[in-house]
């Protein structure tokens, strides 16, 4: 979350994908960069332990909010 | 003690003690309220100024000043001149590398483990003997306590929030124990990393674990080592091919070791050697991809592509070692001469530079 952050402050469009599980410690992460309501593409947890067919399922969930925040558009 | 303090009534004690809860400063166990002047006399033991920082955690923003580690440490219950302990148990821990990479913050859920050697343990009462791991001796229970609140405190790092750790250890509590420097055969561990003789250091290792080896069966130098590298090559501790491993040697195992002519560099070897499954086991629990190479840093080159596709190669019947080379296996001696009982300590995959370590300047 730091990383995208940082990235985003440097002028570089950017989006982050989160599980669910994951969320409390972004959304830490982010008030601690100073972007408190920064928004993020999540999805569902677990992720590390599915198989090829499992990823590109929440590939398939993760693209279209990616795309809208790459467009500033609501995830 | 003065007028005021003398007023002060059991009341006004525990109103101190609920009040630490309250401002979010506590492990989930009391803490030594950290009035000004208790504080004032840790700083007394150290040159450093108040407002010096000893490390920036870049990614949270957020630095220990020297008095916020005296805060700290005074909550934690140690004595003041344990402060200098406290200090270079920092440093060590940040040398290491793991909190710069995260690793306070990870899912994991380690912690330092601190190693004291040197003169400073006797006087300060560090406990390096029975029940080293356990409880009973405040230098160690505090100190390693200290540690863990300035984590918390002064770097922000607090479980359900940037500290993402799935279960963590009882070992993030507090972890700190000495070397059993006079019942070890070997040098000790300050000296096999380049500090002289007779300094005081502390040392860091980041751990998820101690897991105790109970062999008193045999005298068989190899048979022992064999059975602490069956724990060293543990299947469930890995993250990554390779990692550390932490080898605190009861004083019994040490000596009949030495004893057989085995100094400490040729337990490490015999360490790196046999620490590992085959690829069979590791296939058989979903870990196959476990026998790939990962380089010794972390980041994207740390992907070997080729040794990767050749995988599918290793014979199920192969060994595939867990540590890369006898560097990284830490070998300390501690504990009672009374069994023998030895303990791993498991670290993360993608070994950092090396075990941190630090000076006491006290």
């Amino acid at each position: 979350m730091a990383d995208v952050i940082l990235m985003e402050k440097r002028g570089i469009p950017s989006a982050a994908i989160c599980t669910d599980a994951l969320k409390m410690s972004a959304d830490a992460m982010a008030v601690i960069q100073g972007a408190p309501d920064y928004r993020y593409a999540v999805v569902p947890h677990p992720v590390s332990s599915l198989d090829a067919d499992g990823i590109a399922a929440v590939a398939q969930l993760a693209a279209p909010q990616v795309m809208n925040i790459l467009r500033g558009e609501a995830p | 003690m003065t007028e005021q303090q003398t007023a002060l009534t059991a009341e006004d004690l525990v109103a101190a003690i609920e009040q630490c809860f309250e401002n979010g400063w506590t492990d989930g166990l009391p803490v030594v309220p950290p009035i000004p002047s208790l504080v004032n006399r840790f700083l007394e033991h150290t040159d450093h100024s108040p407002t010096d920082v000893i490390w920036t955690m870049k990614q949270v923003k957020r630095g220990c000043t020297v008095q916020a580690a005296a805060i700290n440490a005074a909550m934690a219950g140690c004595k003041p001149e344990h402060f200098p302990v406290v200090l270079a148990a920092l440093e060590a821990t940040v040398d290491e590398g793991w909190p710069g990479l995260g690793g306070w913050q990870s899912t994991t859920g380690g912690g330092p483990l601190l190693i004291v050697n040197g003169p400073v343990r006797e006087p300060l009462g560090f406990n390096a003997k029975g029940n080293v791991f356990g409880p009973g001796f405040r230098a160690n229970a505090t100190v390693g306590r200290a540690m863990r609140l300035i984590i918390m405190n002064a770097y922000g790092v607090k479980p359900h929030a940037l500290d993402q750790a799935t279960q963590g250890f009882p070992g993030k509590f507090s972890l700190c124990i000495a070397e059993n420097e006079e019942e070890s055969p070997w040098e000790p561990l300050s000296v096999t990393l380049g500090h002289d003789a007779g300094v005081s250091t502390v040392s860091a290792l980041h751990t998820r674990s101690t897991e105790h080896i109970d062999n008193r069966n045999t005298g068989d130098p190899a048979s022992i080592l064999n059975d602490i590298a069956d724990t060293c090559g543990r299947i469930g501790a890995m993250t990554r091919r390779f990692r550390r491993v932490g080898v605190v040697i009861g004083p019994e195992h040490a000596q009949l070791l030495a004893k057989h002519g085995m100094s400490k560099q040729d337990v490490r070897e015999h360490l790196a050697e046999h620490s590992g499954r085959t690829a069979g086991a590791l296939r058989a629990a979903g870990r196959g991809e476990m026998a790939a190479v990962f380089q010794n840093t972390p980041g994207v080159s740390a992907f070997d592509e080729e040794s990767v596709s050749g995988i599918d190669q290793v014979a199920d019947d192969d060994l595939v070692t867990s540590v890369r080379t006898p560097d990284d296996v830490i070998v300390v001696v501690a504990g009672a001469a009374n069994a023998g009982i030895s303990t791993v300590v498991q670290t993360l995959g993608f070994p950092t530079k090396t075990i941190g370590t630090a000076v006491i300047r006290s």
